[in-house]
């Protein structure tokens, strides 16, 4: 074997030792909540909305690059970074924002997994109770890891969306001519569905998630082009699904005039791939989206105030010995599996409105992280270059504009 | 006027700087510190700070300061004479920057916290850091919720510990972590003679508790002697995290004091490129073995086997052997065993303390030799050198090469690590 073979080969057996957390992340990202976004996107808008995807994985790249190399520079987690630089302060408001925040995000999810099961017609007074049992165990047991891998694998369930997309002959004319020429119309539905979907692209907890699992796998500064490779292909990843999410939901949903009300509706966009099973795919998928956030949202949520507030923290713990983690992490469940039990609870739209209440703080996450890593007594050499930093200012500045018009644009329309 | 020995640095955080007339001069952003090998550092200058969007600090030296009141600080310099910069104030040691919000090591009850306050000794206008706060109730009086939630806590549970637990740490059982920011090493007085009283087992426990460049920080501060054994009782992809973080002489001058075999395997762990840079520095003799070692496969006799082990020529006596013991009380490897070689290093027998410390003096120590002749060779494998350990009950195996030349001893400890971890990698295969 030639010097050049030996070399590709070791650099693709490092890759893979290093790959995990950027994928992981970045699938976690299309949780129900975001399937239930993007649905509703290409279900009411059409074509309209697909070009902000180009944009949306430039940013996403940049959001989630920022993260890991601040991981790998500092050795440290965002929250621990945000309580060093800002004080105890502004890290516990945030922090109190962050769980009120992934709160919503995590009642989204059990919506989802409440949804899911009523297409097999199973009450959600079953669901709901069992999962966030089954999810709170797994904490106790410690068999964490391995349902993360389970979960992962069932991911590639996504992969329906890109083949119903395909076969469902979108127009690519129409959608092409969008990416290249938007004409969206910038009004309040529009402009919620935009931070609806940046928000559920882009999440903060993601950047916290993130940079946290990079930490804890200890990747060195030597091996941090792999672990760039691993974001970006996580990155792309997802948003390449979701983008077909979107489509499947144009080219059927959209063209039939169906406005969807509930999650079988959601589902017929599986109809040209599935058929009659389309329903049961389309829940399958939606129910592995679902608990995979549910397993991760809590116990990330969790970790990330302790490390903030400088509470032991960890599933090895006895409850004795870390109360602040455990408490929050079962408070999370129950609040969050309580609330999606009240009768009449309107599923579909928690989904759909945790991810803007994403979309609102990201900014906010966004100023403390670039605050953070043009530090120079923080990252050493590793600080944003100039170009960097001002894609990173555009996507802060574009994301705050959208809100401020969101507010304005609710201002009007009440 | 009746005042608190102690006060909170939170409480006088962002308080107002007056000059001796009473006028507003700015607000106090942080304190500077003075280590002058004293048990409390004392405050050596104050930062203050003016300007809401631009924001200008100032120096203020410790002797201007006239009064440390409850909400205000009275400074009697000139106001002409203190200049304000948009700079920061440049200080070794400072209670906001490297103290209040960071992580230390509490070395009384062997853990890393989070400082959320720190408890400051008032004593004629000075001020001196006494404890640092790692309670709730830091954490409340930082978030300036004291009073109201010392209210909901009194009417809901009067008898609740909330109310008068303090968790205070003394000063002297902190060690500060972030010293990669101070540059100098802080620390040099109590908190290392303290450290020397903690079983280097637990210290290794609290190091991986904390990231890299804590971990180094950390491991900085330790002396020499205890940083040999810390290094030993780290788990091996921790000591080579750590040796990628070193200085290169720091690494060779651990390398050079720990037992061969293991520097052997960290070296065996790290990038080659830094594995031949390192031999190159080591003491030529070092080397040599360790460029030995490093050429036998993990799992044979070869790569357990360390090179340090005691050895005399076969003609030698009961009092050379007590001698040599005596010298090598140091000696990193086992000292109980002695090795008899001939002219050639090969081995003739092997003695140990019990069998010839009641002997005379005299007599030749080939007599006192154990009657097994066993050993391995270099290329058998690691589940032979632990059946010979059990069935023969022996601590300590000699290595021989195809010429019974005496290559090194593999001790029980060696064998137990790799079978432990062996067991562990099928036991974790299974679930």
């Amino acid at each position: 074997m030639s010097f050049k073979d030996h070399k590709m080969i070791k650099s693709i057996v490092l890759f893979f030792s290093v790959m995990g957390p950027g994928i992981i992340t970045a699938s976690v990202g299309n949780n129900s909540a975001g399937i239930a976004t993007y649905s509703l996107a290409g279900a009411h808008f059409g074509y309209n909305l697909i070009w902000c995807f180009l944009p949306m994985t430039i940013a996403l790249i940049i959001a989630q690059e920022m993260s890991a190399r601040m991981a790998v520079a500092t050795g440290k987690g965002l929250a621990d970074l945000i309580r060093e630089n800002f004080g105890v302060k502004i890290t516990f408001y945030l922090m109190l924002i962050f769980f009120i925040t992934n709160l919503i995000c995590i009642m989204a999810e059990f919506s989802g997994i409440a949804a899911s099961m009523e297409i097999f017609h199973i009450s959600k007074y079953i669901s709901v109770p069992v999962s966030a049992f089954l999810v709170w165990m797994l904490v106790v047991k410690g068999t964490y890891k391995l349902m993360e891998r389970i979960f992962l694998g069932l991911s590639f369930l996504y992969i329906s969306y890109i083949i119903s997309g395909i076969i469902a002959h979108p127009n690519w004319k129409i959608a092409f001519n969008q990416i290249i020429f938007p004409q969206t119309k910038l009004n309040f539905e529009s402009t919620v569905m935009l931070i609806g979907m940046i928000g559920t692209t882009i999440t903060p907890w993601m950047q916290f998630y993130l940079q946290s699992t990079i930490v804890e796998k200890r990747i060195s500064v030597d091996d941090y082009g792999h672990e760039r490779l691993d974001v970006v292909i996580g990155c792309i990843l997802s948003t390449v699904v979701a983008f077909f999410i979107v489509i499947a939901c144009a080219a059927t949903l959209f063209n039939s005039g169906i406005r969807v009300e509930t999650v079988q509706d959601a589902a017929l966009a599986l109809n040209p791939l599935a058929g009659p099973y389309a329903s049961a795919l389309f829940a399958f998928g939606l129910f592995n989206a679902a608990i995979f956030a549910v397993s991760i949202l809590p116990l990330s949520t969790a970790y990330c105030i302790c490390e903030g507030m400088g509470w032991d923290e960890g599933v090895d713990k006895q409850f004795e010995e870390a109360p602040e983690f455990f408490s929050l992490y079962t408070a999370m469940i129950v609040i969050g599996a309580g609330i999606v039990l009240i009768p009449k609870f309107p599923l579909l739209k928690v989904m759909y409105l945790s991810q803007v209440g994403n979309g609102v703080l990201l900014p906010v996450i966004m100023i403390f992280m670039l605050s953070l890593i043009n530090n120079k007594s923080v990252m050493g050499e590793f600080t944003n270059t100039k170009m960097f930093n001002m894609v990173a200012t555009l996507i802060t500045v574009v994301v705050i504009i959208l809100n401020i018009l969101m507010i304005f644009f609710s201002l009007l329309h009440y | 006027m009746d005042r608190k020995f102690f006060l909170y640095f939170s409480e006088i955080l962002g308080k107002a700087v007056q000059d001796e007339q009473g006028r507003y001069l700015g607000k106090i952003n942080d304190i500077a510190m003075k280590m002058n090998g004293e048990i409390y550092p004392k405050a050596n200058s104050l930062t203050v700070k003016r300007g809401l969007f631009k924001r200008e600090f100032a120096k203020v030296a410790w002797e201007d300061v006239k009064e440390v009141a409850d909400d205000h600080i009275k400074i009697a310099a000139d106001p002409q004479k203190i200049f304000f910069s948009t700079e920061c104030v440049e200080c070794e040691f400072s209670l906001c920057r490297d103290i209040l919000d960071q992580q230390i090591v509490d070395i009384y009850n062997r853990k890393v916290v989070r400082v959320n306050d720190l408890h400051l000794l008032r004593a004629d206008n000075y001020l001196y850091l006494a404890h640092v706060d790692v309670g709730i109730r830091g954490l409340v009086r930082r978030l300036e919720w004291t009073e109201i939630i010392d209210w909901i806590v009194k009417m809901l549970a009067p008898h609740s510990p909330y109310l008068s637990r303090e968790d205070l740490i003394s000063w002297k059982s902190a060690q500060v972590l972030t010293l990669g920011r101070v540059k100098n090493v802080l620390r040099l007085d109590v908190a290392r003679q303290k450290l020397t009283k903690i079983p280097p087992t637990e210290l290794a426990d609290i190091m991986e508790d904390l990231n890299v460049f804590e971990k180094k920080n950390f491991f900085k501060s330790l002396d020499v002697n205890l940083q040999r054994k810390v290094f030993t009782d780290l788990v091996t992809s921790q000591q080579a995290e750590l040796i990628e973080e070193l200085d290169e002489k720091e690494v060779v001058n651990l390398l050079e004091n720990i037992p061969s075999d293991e520097a052997a395997d960290l070296l065996s762990k790290i990038p080659p490129r830094k594995t031949r840079q390192l031999m190159k520095l080591l003491e030529t003799k070092t080397s040599k073995k360790l460029s030995k070692l490093l050429k036998f496969s993990k799992n044979s006799a070869g790569g357990l086997m360390a090179t340090e082990y005691l050895y005399l020529p076969q003609t030698a006596f009961v009092k050379d052997a007590m001698q040599k013991i005596k010298e090598n009380t140091q000696h990193p490897g086992n000292i109980y065993y002695i090795y008899l070689v001939d002219e050639q290093h090969r081995l003739i027998g092997v003695t140990t303390v019990k069998n010839f410390i009641n002997c005379d003096l005299e007599m030749p120590l080939i007599e006192t030799k154990i009657l097994n002749n066993i050993f391995v060779r270099t290329d058998d494998s690691i589940e032979k050198v632990a059946l010979l350990l059990e069935k023969y009950k022996f601590n300590v195996i000699p290595v021989l090469n195809e010429e019974n030349i005496l290559q090194g001893v593999i001790t029980i400890d060696d064998v137990m690590e790799e079978l432990i971890s062996l067991a562990w990698r099928k036991y974790k295969e299974k679930i």
